[in-house]
Formats: structure tokens, C-alpha cells, sequence
């Protein structure tokens, strides 16, 4: 292929690279040009190389034929892990060098992680890679992707190198700190994602707590060490609940088959008795509630935000705040399928009543813009978690979307926020006003992101809350509710405009009177170059939603399916007092693909037998 | 022409691609790169971008396939997204768009009269520094309304939709230095929003009936919405019978109470009907109709082009477009129809009693745009869509002329004060014909138009509705052994008439006043200082409206200043040539004459509504030239009353009226305080809600969870801490006190023991061992071979027959001869007889360490008694 063929193909990127080149005016540095331009050519590029094509049949086999790379997973989770501890033996006083170090650490994971898309996203896992961790205790180190973490984990790659550009524009004291935690973060919060392993999911679950937690902690606001220690227990009280539900179900799971295992695949297969399964579905769930978080336990997500700085924020919201959602998908609805299903409709009450809608109501009386954005997000994490309870293929797709969505618009409104923090330090709304005059461009990517927010079509929020709200009136599964559920969630569209078309217009139009804002100076390259791929982002998943809904399909599917089966058996055969196995033919291979080996054939273990004569009942016993 | 066709087949037009992404980029180009271009280049941008795309719209139109079924055109531009229907089936939503003669005929409007707003705007907003930025959301605009009339589903359609709300927020806070004016466009977001609810919601509905979101396949699946829903009670709530019945016991007050809320029966509703009210929530929203008509009047804080172009012209229209385009949606429940021409015709005449006293030019040309898109909801929602949809095509070329001739006065009037309120009070203008002859000529013809003046377009599509609404009735879709559907009564189609005939006089009223006090007389605007500030001092808020300026220069002697003076041509032309439209375009559709070119063009669009829309008996036809008279008298009357009161009397009638019944006066003039009645009902409601939430969440929720628990750990820690006080004597005392407490234990006998009768159903056989102690010695009772004295036999083995019970005894006595005893009772159930008794405790054998011991049986039943592998 000659130079010229490619410029023939890829004549949009070029284009789209030129464009950008240009759009900053006349005064402007060529690294702004430079940056702009690349980052427009590198999302269009993105955009022609996702592209559904006619060929993708024959594409998929020749990719399927290159096979997976088993370590791309562990390069993913260890990469940042060992930069961070590389970061360590860097002296503090190179500042350049330990911020290049983390852009490149960074930066690699980025480039890896695309490495992803490369394969067709067939139902099953990918890339999966499995070593015996503890084998006496059946831990296993089990890292693997589907559709559904496969977007959240590029999500992941995608905002943190973002956040970290931004933050160093801002964090002068404790760099080396910083980039410990930061890619010590990002390590555990890609980990999580892609763990299969309870046991290792708890390890990287609570491993990204301990950085968040400096970083609130150190960098943060006035109140920074009330909010982290808040921050901290909250989130650990419902880790501590989950830590004893998982213990329990190996357990059990041992009880059943003999086998010690934490490997969620085996364990998907244990159905509980009825009380244990709601305690354990609980268990888990407020442990994942917590963190989404939902309506009654969220408050500690606007302390924490507050006091974040604007990095930690950035990656608190778009990323943090998806596992408790995503370990909802995965581990709630997976493992406990009976409570989550005879639940759902109730707890898509709370999610519209508390997320949604009340979440947006508060949002709106919030005079601290990021307290409102905080807000913002109870009510945009309602949706997700709506298309979750729903249960329609449609209403997950609409949450999964949403996720990767309120990542990039929430993540860039922090941005925003934490530019005008570093402007006049404050972010009470009542300070501002007329800020339109002095920083147009300013204005004018809050005013995209806002709508973003809003959800207005061709921005990324109207297709996941469209999603949401279609698959709810679709749901079975909320049965009668599903009518009323959907003009409450419907309902919170309007009150999304009301909050945020609030706060911009109390801090961009009217008259400019704070002489303190009269000589404020526009965006800087480094936080418009931050901005732009989020704000590209907005527009490409707004516009082009199949390129991610397409990758995702068949493990929601997959999913879905699995969910309406599991869930009639668990109702259906959930005992008062015994726990069952489901057989292994419940499942789609695809889904047990890597589940632990059995060493002996299954036989039931010693003290079976007498309970079992004790459980006929005709035994009576009174003192 | 024949090249065209061939170069565009009609499923694959790539044309329409071209008609939408030349306003696209003008946007683009003007947004980023608009202030680098100059005003020269933006305008070239902007004025190129439409003008091409008219031409495009133009020939789309012309290559519009001819023929008895009618034709569409469509282009699928790329697959947006899909998902799952109730089936599980896949339902694509394409990024698709397909023009059939409705969409075509809009496509034109909203390009030829974009176009000319653009010239005129060109001229108009020359002076502002915001240029490029305007001409950006203009163009903008266009493309999200093009997208909105060429959508071919309704998820594409809603891009538009929101696109159009989007930019009429935008261009309302244009100049969004004003408080007043971002707090307009804040409004109109917020109203439409409330709207767009209605309209997901009916998407929602749309897609699990007929399981897509296509025009085509929603209108022909539309019968599939003849399906009743149970709308209250909803969820899980009971009927009256079925409580009463789950609550026998509730005392007589209780079930009162809750009788009040719990229909006997559950309300069933047609699914048809919910859609069509849904749907409608929406089209009110963005078409301004009550109950969500709020947010256009205020809307006029736009620059005036943009009330043209926007909140007359096109954007407003939508709505009636939607109703249009769905309208076998609507055919299938008379009572969504039955509100459409309800709320249409109320607002119709309820906006023009508005309108009656309004001093704000602008203010009085909005009215009027809600009063008229009334009379386009009571034509859709009589049936006559053909008709409805003719008087958007009609009012788009008069009240676009209007509109902008009241913004060559405000620009001519802006010469002298430089205002905004005052330029655009008609009581400071008055004799403008003798400056502006060109303005008042297109504005004079307009008025004509949409008073309704045979045979200017108004004339003509006005008449069409009003004869509709008389002359047909809505045959209900037949619903088999359903409940059958609601049916119009007889009177309501003729009270719609005559209650629009009323509207039409009034228009026509409040148009001339408006024509006569702007136009005629003599100019009042003398007595107004260029560059006339408010007067600071103290002033009630209410009263201003009437006679601030007149404590002001009273004497009326002209002060020097700038004359009022005409537009240049760029203003000039759109308003001629829009005027000769107000004239003409009525020659379009003219039933009662029998020559309607684009009725037989929109007729294939609407062909359902052929059936279900009949006329209401016989002979009824023959009415049609006789029940034209009251229109034209509408006509005659208003017309004829304006010129009385404004004209010949200078306007004294109205102050004679103003001092007769100043509360209906202001009553009217302050908007019947619908406004006030929203903030303080809905508004506050929400608002006091918000307010509750906020403290709830900071007291209550953040209360308990956090800071009530954290208050309950540190009472502990308190509590606790004082036992940590360091000094040994404290420890001693309690090391002291503790040992006591374990002696006084260790003396005391315990006669505990553990049942292992994990044998006792098979065998009959129970082991009971008794827990050791400090030198225990044991006397069993009751175990078959009696024993006198203690002894060590900690352990007995004791057989049961089946249905025997056996008592056991056990006497414990310890090293310091006290004693104690325990009795126990054992049964073994009958061959049978299986046991009825409640949950048995059991003890499971694997669990428990056998002889452990310690832990009671009754204690163990939560515990998990697995079973084995299955």
C-alpha cells in the first residue's frame, strides 16, 4: 500500500486532524494545534476503524485465527501496578521525569488496551488467563474480558491518562505520591474489572479504595480528611458484608461438591436456600449500592467529591463509581439471580424515586457546583442502575452504555469545574455570572457537556437514557410497574435540563458583576487539550453508538439469557434450608469456559448422609 | 430532469444528505471558524448553506414520485443503533430519512423562508458583535428542523426535536447579557422538556405495540395500539373487592380512607389513547399549546428574526407536523383527537383574548402565533390534517411577514431609542406608514392574511378548518368484543366552530389594532429621548405596564433624535416577497373553489384518515359556501372594530374600557396570570419539594447513616474508654470481681446436655451425652436400666418405639454436692403418622463436633444442611 492509498482511505481522519489544527484562533501555540489536530485525527481514525463493515464475518475469523495474547490482561493490571512501585525508586525532585514516566505507563495501557478491540466480541471470555494462586484453598488468579468490562475497562485507560493531564496542571506539592497513586489506582480499578475471581476481585475491590483515599486525603480541600475517612468507611462497611457473603458461598460451595473454590463461574452455579440467598444477595448488593451509589447511601459521594481534587474526581466519577454498577451485572445479578429478579422492581423504585429523581431535585438546590455534579451523578448512576433491574437486553445495553457515557460527560463536567476552581477558588454558583463574556470558549464546551449531561440526541446521554427507559416499558421483568417506572425515569429528563440548565445559566449569562471575574483568562492549551477527546468522545458515541453497542451485544445477551434462566431455577428450586447446584448444562459453555476443574468426581461429602435422614422431618426433638 | 432521477434512485436519494449537510457545515463554519471570516464571509456562509439547500429541497420535491399511492424518497445514512423488542426481535434505528409530499412541502418552507430570514437577518443583526455566532445557531437550527420533517422514525425525528429546542435556547439567550433573556430560553428549554417527556414516553408505547419506531410501520401496525391498559390503579395496588377482601378486619374509617383512593373497578384505557395523549404532551410542548404554551411569549427575548423564524415559521409548527405524521396513531382513539381539538380550539381563543390588550408588538404578534397554531391543532385533531397542515404551510409565509416587518419597525424605532421594551411598544410608534411604506404595505397585506380576509391565504386554510371541524365527524376503529372506544358527541364539532369563529374575530381585532397603532396616527416616539433610561425612582412593579412614560415629558413636544426611517433592500425583499406568498398561497388548497394542487399532493399521506374521518350527515356538503359567512363576518367584525376604535377614535374605546373594568382589563393584560398560577402551583411545588429533599438528605439521611452512627460508635468508645483508666487498682478490682463470677459458676451444677437423634427415625435409637464439669457425677432417670446413685455414665443410649414418648432425667451433681437437673422428652413419631408438628430443630451431624456439646439443639436450625452433590 502506497503513501497515497492511505491518504486515500483515510482521507477523514486527515481531514478531521487539519480541522482541528485550525479550530484554535489565530495567537494560539502550535502544541495546541499540534494536540487538537491529533486528537481529532486519532478519534475519526477510531471511529473508520470500529466501523461495523460488510466483511465482518471474514474479519472476525482471521482476527479469531490470530488468537489472544493470554498475558495482554496481566500486562493491563500489572503495567501500572509495577510503574507505581517503579515510581518509588524515582527521586522526587525529577518532577519531569516522574510525570513522563506515568504518561508512559499510562500511555502503553492506552495503546494496549485498543488491543482489545482487535477481537470479535463473541459471547464468552477473552483473553483469559488462569494460574493457581492459592490451590489449597481454591484461589485462583482468573482474569478475563467480555463485553461488558471490555468498555469499561477502555474507559478506564481512556479518562486516567486524561485525568492525570489535567491534574499535573494543577498539583504542584507531592508529585511522586501522586503518580504512586494514581497508577497504583489504575492497576486496582482495571483489576476489578477484569477479575473472575472473587477472592482477587476483593483483593483489587478494596485496593483502589487505599489510593482514592490518599488522594482525597492528601490533595484535597479544606474538609479533605473528614471526607476521605468517610469515603473510606462507607465503602468498607459494605466490603466487610461482602468479604463474609463470599466466604459463606465458598462454603457452601465446598459443602456441595468438596471443592474449596472463590472462581465466580463455579460458584454461579451454587443456588442457596431462600434465606441465605437474600442475606448473601444483600451482602453483596450494598456492598456494590455503596459504591454506585444509590439512594439511601450515597451521601458520602458529594463529601467525597468536594473535597477530591479535580483528578481524583475525574476518576472517582467516570470510573469508581461504574464498578459498584458493573459488580451489580456481574456478581449481584450473576451469582444471586433469584433475590435479584423477585427484587427488581422495587429496587427500580428506588432508583427512580431516590436516583433519578431525587437525586435530581437535590442536584438542583446545590449552590456548590461540584456538589451539584455530584448530585448529577446519583440521578445519571439511577439510569444505569434502571437498566439493570429492567433486565431487558435492551435496558443493560442502555446501562452499559450509560456507564461508559457518565464517564465521559461527568468526567469532563469535574474538568470543567476544576478549571474554574483554579481560576478563583471557589465553586459557590452565586460567584460567578456573565462568565460567557470573558471565557466564550470556556462556555461554550461547559454548554456541550451540559447537554451531553442532559441528554439531548447526538450527544452520548440520549442514547443510553433512551436505551434505559425503552427496555423498562419492554421489561417482563418489572411486570405491572414497568409503565409507571417508565414516566418516572422519563420524568427525570425533564429535571436534568432544570439543574444543569440552572447552574449555567447562574454562571455563564447574565450581566458579568464580580469584578473578580471580569479578567479571567480562557482555557489554557493543557486543559483544552484534556478536554477534547471527552468532548469528541460526547459526539462520537452520540452518533455512532453501534460501534460500542455492537461490541457488547452478544455478552449482554449472553447475559440476559442466562439471568432469565438462572433466576426461574433459582426461584423455582430455591430450598428453605438446602443449598443445590444447578447442572452445568444451566449454563452456556461459552460462560463456564475456565471454570475449576474437577480432581474427583463429585461425591457427597462425609456428613451428608445422616442430615439428610435428619432433614425427612419425622425426627422430633423437645426439651 | 430524467438524469436526476436516475442519479438519485428514490430509495437511496443521497440528495437529501446534501439538503442537510449544507446548513450542518454553514454551522460549522461559522461557529468555530466565524470570527476569523469576517461578517462578509459569514454571511456568504450562512446565505450559500441555506440557498443551496433550498435548491436541493426544491428539486427533492420536484423529483417527488407522481402517482395514485403518492411516494417517498429515502436515504438510510448509516445504522444508529438497535435493540430488543417485546418479542426479543431486533429493531434497528437507522439514521434514515425519507420525504413524501408533507415533508417535502415543509422541507421547502423551512429552507425558501430560512433562506429570506437569513437575508433579512444578514442586514438586521449587522451591527451585533455575536454575528458569526448567531448565523452559527441559525443554520443550526435549520438542519436540526430539517431533520425534524425529514425523519423517517421518531427516534430520528427527536434529534430534530431536541435540535430545534436546543437552538431556540440558544438563540433566545442570544443576548445573554440579560438576565431576563437567559431565564427566557431557560423557560422554553424547560416547558419543551416537559413536553419531550410525553414524547419518550409515547416512543416507549410505540415500540412495544407495533414494534418499531418507524413512520411507516407504526402507521400501518396501528391497530395493534386497540389494546386496553389498565391505568389506575397501577403496580401492585389493589381494586376496592380485592382489599376489602385481603383486609377483613379493617374498621369502618380505614376502609373508608381507603375506598377514597381505590376504584371499584380498574380504569382501562386504549393504548391508542395513551399514545395519542402522550404524543400530544409533546407537540403541546413545542407548538405552545395549553397547557405548555408559557414559554412562547417570553420567547420573544430572541433577536426578532428568530421569532420569525423559529417561534412563527417553523420550529412551533412541529407539532402539528407530528400530529400529522402519526395521524394513524390518532385515528385510533377519538378521545386523544377529541383533545387535540379541544385544547387546540381553547388555546386558539384563549391566546387571542391575550393578545386583545398587549403593548409589546412582539408580545401581541406571539399571541397571535399560539392563537393560530390552535386553529392548526383543532384542523389535525378534527381529522382535516391535510387542512391543519395547510395552515402551517400558509401561517409560515404570513406570520413570517409579520414577524419581520415588526423587526424593521423595532430596527427603525431602534434609531431613535435604544430599548428593548420601549422600541417595541406600540404605544411609542404610531404613524410609521409615512417612513417605512415598504413595511407597512407587507405588513398590512399579512394582517389581511391571517385576519382572514377572502381570498389571501389565510382565508383559505382557516376556512378549511373551521368548515372541518363543522362539517365531519371520527368514525371509532371497530374493536371487536373490546370495550368500545369513545366517540365524539354530536356538539362537539359545532362548538369548535363557532368558538373558532370567535378567535378569528378577535385575531383579526388585535392584528388591526396592532397595524393601526404601529402604522397609523402620529408618531408617538418623539416624546421618547434616544437613548431613554427607566426611571430609577420607586415604582410598583404592577403598574408600570400603563402609564410609567407619561410623568415624563407630558407636554409631547418632539425632542430631537433620529427619525424613523426604512430598511435596507436585504430587509426589504423577504417582506415583499413573503407578502406576495400571504397573498397567494392560499390559491394552493382552495377546496371550496376546486382548486387544491397541493391538496392532491398530501392527499396519498393521509389516506387512512379517508375512512375514519366522514361527514357528520347528510347534506351537510351543501353547507360548505353558507357556513363560510361567519368566517368572513369574523373578518368584517374585528377588522371593522379595530379601524372604529384604533383609526377613527384614536384609541379611546379601549382606555374607555380600561377605566370601565380595570380588573378584567389588567387581568387580560397581565396574561390571565397563568404564569403566576405555574410558579406558584407547579413551580413552588417542585421547588418546595427540592427544598424538603436537600434538608432530608443533609439532616435525615446523612444524619442517620453517618453521623448517627458515627455518634452511636463513639458512645461506645466513651463508655468503653472509661474502663481503660491505667491504674491497677482498677484492674485488679475487676480481675477480682471477674474471678468471683467464674467461682460462683464453677460452684453452681450444670445440667446440660446434647440429643444426637440423627438415629431416632430409623432406629429409635437417641444419644444423649451431658456435658462435663468440675467433678460431675451423673443419675440418669427414665433410660430403661434404673440407677440409685450417681455415677460417671456421662453418655446414654436410649431406644424409642415408634409413636412412644420417653421422659429422661438427668441429675448432675458436682464436687460441692450441689445439685441439678434436666429433663428431657423424646418422641418418636408413628409409622403413620409423619410428624405434623412445626419445624423440628435438627441438629446436623456434620456441623456439629459430635460430644461438643455446647451448643443447645434449639439454636442450630439457621445453620445449612447440605445434602450432597446433585
Amino acid at each position: 500500500m502506497s503513501p497515497l492509498d492511505l491518504v486515500f482511505q483515510y482521507w477523514p481522519a486527515i481531514g478531521a486532524g487539519i480541522l482541528g489544527a485550525l479550530v484554535p484562533r489565530g495567537d494560539a501555540s502550535t502544541k495546541q494545534r499540534a494536540g487538537l489536530g491529533l486528537i481529532a485525527a486519532l478519534t475519526t481514525l477510531f471511529v473508520i476503524w470500529l466501523w461495523p463493515t460488510e466483511g465482518g464475518a471474514q474479519a472476525a475469523q482471521a482476527a479469531e485465527a490470530a488468537g489472544e495474547w493470554p498475558h495482554l490482561l496481566n500486562l493491563l493490571i500489572a503495567l501500572p501496578i509495577v510503574g507505581a512501585a517503579a515510581v518509588l525508586f524515582i527521586p522526587r525532585q525529577m518532577l519531569s521525569v516522574l510525570r513522563g514516566f506515568t504518561y508512559l505507563v499510562l500511555g502503553i495501557g492506552f495503546v494496549a488496551s485498543l488491543w482489545l478491540l482487535t477481537v470479535p466480541m463473541t459471547a464468552g471470555w477473552h483473553f483469559q488467563y488462569i494460574k493457581d494462586w492459592m490451590p489449597s484453598l481454591g484461589i485462583r488468579y482468573h482474569v478475563a474480558i467480555d463485553g461488558i468490562s471490555l468498555w469499561l475497562v477502555l474507559l478506564t485507560t481512556f479518562v486516567t491518562p486524561i485525568a492525570a493531564y489535567a491534574s499535573f496542571g494543577s498539583i504542584k506539592t507531592r508529585i511522586k505520591e501522586f503518580c504512586f497513586a494514581l497508577l497504583l489506582l489504575q492497576g486496582g480499578m482495571i483489576g476489578a474489572f477484569l477479575a473472575l475471581d472473587l477472592f482477587l476481585f476483593y483483593v483489587f475491590w478494596e485496593l483502589m479504595l487505599v489510593p482514592m483515599f490518599m488522594m482525597i486525603g492528601v490533595w484535597g480541600g479544606a474538609d479533605r480528611v473528614k471526607a476521605a475517612i468517610k469515603f473510606f468507611l462507607y465503602t468498607m462497611a459494605g466490603s466487610v458484608l461482602m468479604l463474609a457473603a463470599i466466604i459463606y458461598l465458598v462454603w457452601t460451595h465446598q459443602k456441595l461438591t468438596g471443592d474449596f473454590t472463590f472462581d465466580y463461574l463455579a460458584l454461579s452455579r451454587v443456588v442457596l436456600s431462600k434465606n441465605a440467598q437474600i442475606i448473601c444477595f444483600w451482602a453483596f448488593s450494598l456492598a456494590f449500592f455503596i459504591k454506585v451509589p444509590m439512594w439511601p447511601v450515597h451521601t458520602w459521594l458529594p463529601d467525597a467529591h468536594v473535597q477530591a481534587p479535580t483528578g481524583g474526581s475525574v476518576i472517582l466519577a467516570a470510573v469508581m463509581l461504574k464498578l459498584g454498577t458493573y459488580a451489580y451485572m456481574r456478581f449481584s445479578m450473576g451469582l444471586f439471580p433469584g433475590p435479584a429478579s423477585n427484587l427488581s422492581a422495587n429496587l427500580a423504585g428506588v432508583a427512580i424515586l431516590g436516583g433519578i429523581l431525587y437525586g435530581a431535585l437535590v442536584a438542583w438546590k446545590q449552590r456548590d457546583v461540584k456538589r451539584l455534579v455530584a448530585y448529577s451523578s446519583v440521578a445519571h448512576l439511577g439510569f444505569v442502575m434502571l437498566g439493570l433491574f429492567s433486565a431487558t437486553p435492551t435496558g443493560m445495553q442502555g446501562a452499559v452504555l450509560q456507564m461508559v457515557n457518565h464517564g465521559v460527560s461527568t468526567g469532563a463536567l469535574f474538568l470543567l469545574v476544576g478549571v474554574i476552581y483554579d481560576r478563583r477558588h471557589t465553586r459557590e454558583v452565586d460567584e460567578f455570572g456573565g462568565l460567557a463574556k470573558v471565557m466564550p470558549i470556556y462556555a461554550v464546551v461547559f454548554l456541550i457537556v451540559t447537554f451531553a449531561s442532559v441528554g439531548v440526541p447526538g450527544t452520548n446521554g440520549f442514547v443510553g437514557e433512551f436505551l434505559v427507559i425503552m427496555g423498562t416499558f419492554l421489561s417482563e421483568r418489572l411486570g405491572k410497574f414497568a409503565g409507571i417506572h417508565t414516566v418516572g425515569a422519563a420524568a427525570g429528563v425533564i429535571l436534568a435540563a432544570v439543574y444543569m440548565l440552572y447552574v449555567v445559566q447562574k454562571m455563564f449569562f447574565g450581566p458579568l458583576t464580580n469584578p473578580k471575574n471580569k479578567h479571567l483568562p480562557d482555557l489554557t492549551v493543557r486543559e483544552s487539550l484534556a478536554l477534547a477527546p471527552l468532548v469528541l468522545m460526547i459526539f462520537v458515541i452520540g452518533f455512532f453508538p453501534s460501534i460500542f453497542l455492537d461490541r457488547m451485544k452478544e455478552s449482554i445477551l449472553l447475559q440476559h439469557n442466562q439471568y432469565k434462566v438462572v433466576s426461574g431455577q433459582a426461584i423455582l428450586f430455591a430450598d428453605e434450608r438446602d443449598a443445590k447446584l444447578l447442572p452445568e448444562d444451566t449454563f452456556s459453555p461459552a460462560f463456564l469456559k475456565g471454570m475449576p476443574k474437577k480432581e474427583k468426581p463429585a461425591e457427597p461429602p462425609a456428613g451428608a448422609e445422616g442430615s439428610q435422614a435428619a432433614l425427612g422431618g419425622e425426627g422430633k426433638v423437645a426439651q | 430532469m430524467e438524469a436526476l432521477k436516475a442519479q438519485f434512485p428514490a430509495t437511496n436519494f443521497t440528495l437529501l444528505a446534501v439538503v442537510l449537510a449544507l446548513p450542518l457545515i454553514g454551522a460549522f463554519v461559522n461557529g468555530v471558524f466565524g470570527k476569523r471570516l469576517g461578517k462578509a464571509g459569514v454571511r456568504l456562509m450562512a446565505l450559500s448553506a441555506l440557498g443551496g439547500s433550498f435548491i436541493a429541497a426544491l428539486a427533492t420535491f420536484l423529483l417527488l414520485p407522481k402517482g395514485e399511492g403518492g411516494g417517498t424518497l429515502a436515504w438510510t445514512a448509516w445504522r444508529w443503533f438497535s435493540l430488543n423488542g417485546r418479542m426479543g426481535q431486533t429493531i434497528p434505528i437507522d439514521v434514515a430519512f425519507s420525504v413524501d409530499a408533507m415533508s417535502a412541502t415543509m422541507m421547502l418552507v423551512v429552507t425558501g423562508v430560512g433562506f429570506l430570514i437569513h437575508l433579512y437577518s444578514s442586514e438586521y443583526m449587522i451591527k451585533d458583535p455575536g454575528y458569526h455566532r448567531f448565523f452559527a445557531y441559525l443554520n443550526l437550527f435549520c438542519f436540526a428542523m430539517l431533520t425534524l420533517v425529514m425523519a423517517d422514525n421518531m427516534a430520528v425525528l427527536f434529534v430534530g426535536w431536541e435540535g430545534v429546542g436546543l437552538c431556540s435556547y440558544l438563540l433566545i439567550g442570544f443576548w445573554f447579557g440579560e438576565e431576563k433573556n437567559a431565564t427566557a430560553g431557560k423557560k422554553a428549554f424547560i416547558v419543551n422538556r416537559i413536553g419531550d417527556f410525553g414524547l419518550l414516553v409515547a416512543m416507549a408505547i410505540l415500540l412495544y405495540y407495533t414494534g418499531s419506531l418507524r413512520f411507516a410501520e407504526i402507521n400501518a401496525n396501528a391497530r395493534n395500539l386497540l389494546d386496553p391498559v389498565t391505568i389506575w390503579p397501577f403496580g401492585n395496588l389493589p381494586i376496592e373487592s380485592q382489599w376489602d377482601a385481603a383486609n377483613p378486619s379493617a374498621n369502618a374509617l380505614y376502609k373508608a380512607i381507603v375506598h377514597l383512593f381505590l376504584p371499584e373497578k380498574g380504569i382501562q384505557v386504549y393504548a391508542s389513547t395513551l399514545v395519542g395523549l402522550a404524543m400530544f404532551l409533546g407537540a403541546a410542548g413545542k407548538s405552545a399549546q395549553i397547557p405548555l404554551y408559557v414559554w412562547l411569549p417570553d420567547a420573544m427575548a430572541g433577536p426578532t428574526p428568530v421569532s420569525a423564524l423559529i417561534h412563527a415559521a417553523t420550529m412551533v409548527t412541529a407539532g402539528v407536523y407530528l400530529v400529522a405524521r402519526t395521524s394513524a396513531v390518532f385515528l385510533m382513539s377519538p378521545a386523544a383527537m377529541a383533545t387535540v381539538a379541544v385544547l387546540g380550539c381553547a388555546t386558539a381563543i384563549f391566546a387571542a383574548s391575550i393578545g386583545l390588550f398587549q403593548h409589546d408588538l412582539k408580545k401581541v404578534l406571539a399571541y397571535s402565533t399560539v392563537s393560530q397554531l390552535g386553529f392548526m391543532f383543532i384542523g389535525v385533531g378534527v381529522g382535516a390534517f391535510a387542512a391543519g397542515f395547510f395552515h402551517v404551510f400558509t401561517h409560515a409565509f404570513f406570520k413570517a411577514c409579520l414577524f419581520l416587518g415588526a423587526g424593521s419597525v423595532i430596527h427603525a424605532m431602534h434609531a431613535r431609542i435604544h430599548d428593548t421594551d420601549k422600541s417595541q411598544d406600540i404605544r411609542n410608534m404610531g404613524g410609521l406608514k409615512k417612513y417605512m411604506p415598504i413595511t407597512r404595505w407587507t405588513f398590512l397585506l399579512s394582517c389581511f392574511a391571517i385576519a382572514g380576509a377572502p381570498p389571501l391565504a389565510g382565508f383559505w386554510s382557516k376556512d378549511e378548518i373551521l368548515w372541518r371541524a363543522f362539517s365531519t365527524k371520527i368514525v371509532a376503529p371497530e374493536v371487536g368484543r373490546l370495550e368500545p372506544l369513545w366517540t365524539w358527541p354530536s356538539w362537539l364539532g359545532q362548538t369548535i366552530y363557532w368558538v373558532g369563529v370567535v378567535a378569528a374575530t378577535m385575531t383579526a381585532f388585535y392584528m388591526f389594532r396592532a397595524y393601526f397603532l404601529t402604522f397609523h396616527g402620529e408618531f408617538r416616539g418623539w416624546k421618547v429621548v434616544a437613548g431613554w433610561k427607566e426611571p430609577k425612582h420607586a415604582h410598583g412593579h404592577d403598574d408600570h405596564g400603563h402609564d410609567d412614560h407619561h410623568d415624563h415629558h407630558d407636554d409631547g413636544t418632539p425632542l430631537e433624535g433620529p427619525k424613523p426611517h426604512e430598511s435596507p433592500l436585504a430587509m426589504t425583499l423577504p417582506l415583499m416577497v413573503l407578502a406576495a406568498f400571504a397573498v397567494f398561497a392560499g390559491f394552493l388548497m382552495a377546496e371550496p373553489i376546486h382548486f387544491e394542487p397541493l391538496g392532491h399532493i398530501l392527499a396519498p399521506v393521509f389516506t387512512r384518515a379517508h375512512d375514519a374521518v366522514v361527514l357528520r350527515g347528510e347534506g351537510v356538503e351543501k353547507l360548505m359556501w353558507p357556513m363560510m359567512g361567519p368566517g368572513v363576518a369574523a373578518f368584517l367584525a374585528g377588522t371593522g372594530a379595530a379601524m372604529v376604535v384604533y383609526l377613527n377614535k384614536g384609541g379611546a374605546p379601549e382606555e374607555a374600557f380600561k377605566k370601565a373594568a380595570p380588573g378584567l382589563y389588567k387581568l387580560i393584560y397581565d396574561k390571565w396570570r397563568i404564569d403566576e398560577l405555574y410558579d406558584a402551583v407547579v413551580v413552588g411545588m417542585v421547588d418546595a419539594l427540592a427544598d424538603i429533599f436537600t434538608t432530608a438528605d443533609k439532616w435525615l439521611i446523612d444524619g442517620v447513616l453517618a453521623k448517627l452512627t458515627a455518634a452511636i460508635v463513639a458512645f461506645f468508645g466513651t463508655v468503653l474508654r472509661t474502663f481503660q483508666t491505667g491504674r491497677v487498682q482498677v484492674y485488679g478490682a475487676a480481675m477480682a470481681i471477674g474471678l468471683a463470677g467464674v467461682g460462683f459458676f464453677l460452684v453452681r451444677p450444670h445440667a446440660d446436655a446434647t440429643v444426637d437423634d440423627s438415629k431416632l427415625r430409623s432406629a429409635g435409637e437417641v444419644v444423649i451425652s451431658a456435658a462435663p464439669g468440675p467433678g460431675y457425677e451423673y443419675r440418669w432417670e427414665g433410660t430403661g436400666t434404673e440407677q440409685k446413685d450417681f455415677g460417671p455414665l456421662r453418655e446414654v443410649r436410649i431406644n424409642v418405639n415408634p409413636g412412644e414418648t420417653k421422659d429422661v432425667k438427668l441429675h448432675v451433681r458436682n464436687a460441692f454436692a450441689q445439685e441439678a437437673t434436666h429433663s428431657f422428652a423424646i418422641t418418636r413419631p408413628g409409622r403413620g403418622f409423619p410428624s405434623s408438628a412445626a419445624p423440628v430443630p435438627v441438629v446436623p451431624g456434620g456441623v456439629v463436633p459430635a460430644g461438643g456439646g455446647s451448643i443447645p439443639a434449639k439454636d442450630i436450625p439457621g445453620l445449612i444442611n447440605p445434602r450432597g452433590a446433585q
